[in-house]
């Protein structure tokens, strides 16, 4: 018994290896096509997992998507927060991942060489402009820390004011006044333009309200989930203040990557069919020339799902062997391709090639359908040479 | 002779060649939907991108400097310059007028308010410094065709939520903003009370509660002619929004119109940058200055190229495979017909007409499966296009004829192969069915 059913399997598997090895030219053809549908399929899943963290990164361009002020008090009168709370903002854990930059506005006189204009004088870390507000356009870039004498002129009013890098600025508050070189000039297109960027100190010193900002911006990285939770952990945290999405960046973030994955996905699951396609017409040329084996089998006893069973066992190896071979192939290429698309290599996901293997497989299976045909030939009319 | 030798083909075997063309249109489908969706993915995307509001902004030339904070413009109503808004029409006969797809201009006041509804609240019942915005809501702008541009503050800013009703353009009435409601204990139906000066006091009637998460928040929104009226300057405004489609700028868009020669200033004008648009408006609005809000339009455009280089990438992959597919099938329908090939040459046919006539079969087998898989194709991408934006791309001569040309070039080359084989085989064995 156990003789006979080893014997069995070794017929198996040689019967196997002789169809496999029988045409070289059709093996190379469906392993190719099965090996670039799984490294098509494998380098897309890879990209659309990763295309996630790419855009949510591309998104900081807009700007902070949550804004934290003070609330108002009983007079309706807008009120400052402590500096302090964005040493206190940072060193909570759970909401570690975001970027925050104060800023502190006033309005002031500045002149340079004789001109003189009202202005919003805004008051931040100006070292951290360049990380945190990368939409931003600041010329000439700043190479080294801008030192406390330092300012960044918004170019509206550096036009308005003739004032170019180097430049000094006088900038008059009441009876208080503070001076500052033009380090850079701002080009944003919106309101920052018309305004003076000087270090937090100065400003704080400027509008007498030493230790105080106005406003601190903040960036959460993630889809709008991840900054509704952060919103509603803050709110929780810090009841003092007021905490508020950017609605037009939330909503609009949400829905435009809704869309982009939408047509990724559309796209893999196109491919994927097309793949489908291509071994099954590969699987129909091999259904008509098998009609000889076939019938010789049947003639010798073989029965229909035994037989079956063997070219399914077939279409299976070759599944997993392109689908190996093709996933692994199709993660190399999206690292490529990310490159190419978004300038930093795609992080390859493990999670991706056993997917997109077991895909190649379920594909290389269900395109054996045409075999089917060959369950209702009849030994005798193939031994006639009749078609 | 050859006519009938390809008819009598097509006749004798009708399911084969059946199989044959539903390969290849099937292949050929997937090529056009992929196609078609990635031509259009461009534009779909540029108008969602919309959703993140105006990407252009227009001030009078002439200002004195806003002096805006958190997005209140605080300046004076006798400070600085104000532009006519008579001439906001002419914004829609710029060369670029069917890309401009919203434009609202805004007028701030500073105004004192005060509200019956407050008495309700532990509020005070005169507030001094309420920011009063004027905008149009929903505007009827007549074109010089006599058509009506409908346009307003709720296209510009898609993302504000309204909980009523926006107000009628012409009415008294006005919005309030969710903190100003909040405080005031004001609801849609309750009036409140407006004033520059404190005595020429305009009653509005509130229509609904206006959600921004900006500076609208803690304001009143009004029709523009009511804050023109309150700051006494009828028929102008301070700001303005404009909302464009745009192409994604290059090196090239980014250079200085006054530096280029006739060629390029006309190559430059002619393509939707932002900033080829903003020049244009800059040309019918006299005394403004246009400019093109960066952080939006350098991020859109920023998305744009990446998402559509990505999908250049998966659509010459999908063509790649669908070609291996067609490829493959016609090599697959040579392969079977070699008895057919071994008793032509036999009678004496030479390889070239051989290789002629089945060349022509599958020719003709393209044009039926290529123009059936066009057909399906289209459907696909109208099915995609509607699950993901809602709007089906519109159907394109150039994807049919670049899908024909593919279809019958990789047709021709799949059956190439195993003709070159056919070619040399030796009809004695063939016939004999070895």
């Amino acid at each position: 018994m156990e003789d006979r059913r080893a014997l069995n399997r070794n017929m198996f598997w040689r019967v196997i290896r002789r169809m496999v090895f029988a045409n070289r030219g059709r093996l190379f053809v469906i392993l190719l096509a099965l090996g670039a549908g799984a490294t098509v399929t494998s380098a897309l899943l890879n990209l659309r997992v990763d295309a996630k963290r790419r855009l949510n990164s591309e998104f900081r361009l807009f700007g902070a998507n949550v804004l934290i002020t003070a609330s108002e008090d009983s007079a309706g009168e807008r009120r400052t927060l402590d500096e302090q709370f964005l040493t206190r903002l940072e060193s909570e854990s759970e909401v570690a991942k975001f970027a925050a930059i104060p800023y502190l506005y006033s309005v002031a006189k500045v002149a340079a060489d004789g001109t003189a204009r009202d202005a919003v004088v805004a008051g931040t870390h100006l070292d951290l402009l360049e990380n945190r507000e990368p939409g931003w356009r600041l010329r000439p870039v700043h190479a080294s820390e801008y030192s406390a004498s330092e300012c960044v002129a918004g170019a509206r009013l550096a036009r308005q004011l003739r004032a170019s890098p180097g430049s000094k600025l006088r900038l008059k508050s009441r009876a208080r006044e503070e001076e500052c070189t033009v380090a850079a000039i701002l080009e944003t297109g919106a309101s920052e333009d018309d305004q003076a960027f000087v270090q937090l100190a100065t400003a704080q010193r400027l509008s007498a309200s030493e230790g105080q900002v106005s406003i601190v911006k903040v960036f959460v990285a993630g889809d709008s989930a991840a900054i509704n939770r952060t919103i509603g952990a803050l709110r929780l945290k810090f009841p003092q203040v007021r905490v508020q999405p950017v609605r037009r960046l939330t909503e609009g973030q949400a829905k435009l990557y809704g869309k982009i994955s939408g047509v990724l996905t559309a796209t893999v699951v196109v491919v994927l069919a097309l793949t489908a396609l291509c071994v099954m017409a590969a699987m129909t040329n091999i259904a008509a020339e098998r009609k000889n084996d076939v019938g010789l089998m049947k003639a010798i006893g073989g029965s229909v799902r035994r037989v079956l069973r063997i070219f399914l066992a077939e279409a299976a190896l070759l599944g997993l062997v392109a689908g190996l071979i093709g996933a692994a192939a199709g993660i190399l290429l999206s690292i490529g391709l990310g490159k190419a698309v978004f300038g930093v290599a795609a992080e390859p996901r493990l999670v991706v090639y056993p997917v997109s293997v077991a895909l190649t497989v379920i594909v290389a299976i269900l395109a054996a359908y045409p075999l089917r045909r060959l369950a209702n030939i009849r030994p005798a009319s193939v031994f006639r040479g009749e078609e | 002779m050859f006519l009938r030798l390809i008819t009598d083909n097509f006749a004798r075997r009708p399911r084969r060649k059946v199989l044959t063309a539903a390969a290849l249109g099937l292949g050929m489908a997937v090529a056009t939907a992929a196609l078609s969706v990635s031509l259009d993915v461009g534009d779909r995307l540029a108008k969602e991108f919309r959703s993140l509001g105006a990407n252009l902004v227009v001030t009078p030339d002439a200002d004195s400097l806003p002096l805006e904070i958190g997005g209140v413009d605080y300046r004076p109503v006798n400070a600085g310059a104000y532009l006519p808004e008579a001439d906001l029409p002419k914004i829609k006969t710029v060369f670029w007028r069917n890309n401009i797809i919203a434009f609202a201009p805004v007028l701030e006041v500073q105004a004192q308010t005060w509200s019956p509804a407050s008495r309700n609240v532990s509020a005070p019942a005169v507030s001094d410094k309420a920011a009063v915005i004027g905008i149009w809501a929903n505007h009827s702008v007549p074109l010089k065709d006599g058509s009506f541009f409908e346009t307003g503050a709720a296209k510009t800013s898609p993302w504000w939520k309204m909980e009523g009703n926006w107000f009628a353009d012409d009415a008294t009435q006005c919005v309030v903003g969710t903190h100003f409601a909040e405080k005031s204990g004001m609801k849609a139906g309750d009036t409140v009370n407006v004033s520059v000066n404190g005595r020429d006091w305009i009653a509005l009637t509130a229509t609904g509660v206006l959600t921004s998460s900006g500076p609208e928040d803690d304001a009143i929104i009004v029709p523009l002619q009511v804050a023109q009226k309150l700051a006494n300057k009828p028929g102008q405004y301070r700001k303005l929004y404009v909302s464009a489609l745009t192409k994604p700028e290059d090196d090239f868009a980014r250079r200085d119109p006054k530096t280029m020669n006739a060629d390029e200033l006309e190559r430059w004008s002619c393509s939707p940058y932002v900033s080829s648009i903003a020049y244009s408006i800059k040309q019918v609005l006299p005394g403004s200055d246009v400019r093109v809000i960066h952080r939006v339009a350098d991020g859109e455009g920023m998305i744009l190229t990446r998402v559509q280089t990505l999908l250049w990438l998966v659509t010459a992959a999908a063509l790649l495979a669908s070609a291996l597919a067609v490829g493959a099938s016609a090599a697959a329908s040579v392969i079977e017909r070699r008895t057919e090939i071994g008793l032509m040459k036999a009678l004496g046919a030479g390889s070239a007409t051989v290789g002629f006539l089945l060349a022509a079969e599958q020719l003709l087998l393209v044009l039926v499966g290529g123009g059936i898989g066009y057909a399906l194709g289209l459907l696909l991408a109208r099915f995609l296009g509607m699950k993901i934006f809602g709007v089906p791309p519109a159907p394109s001569l150039l994807v049919l004829g670049v899908v024909l040309v593919l279809a019958a070039g990789v047709t021709l080359l799949g059956s190439a192969l195993p003709l070159r084989r056919a070619a040399n085989y030796d009809p004695a064995p063939i016939l004999r069915g070895e």
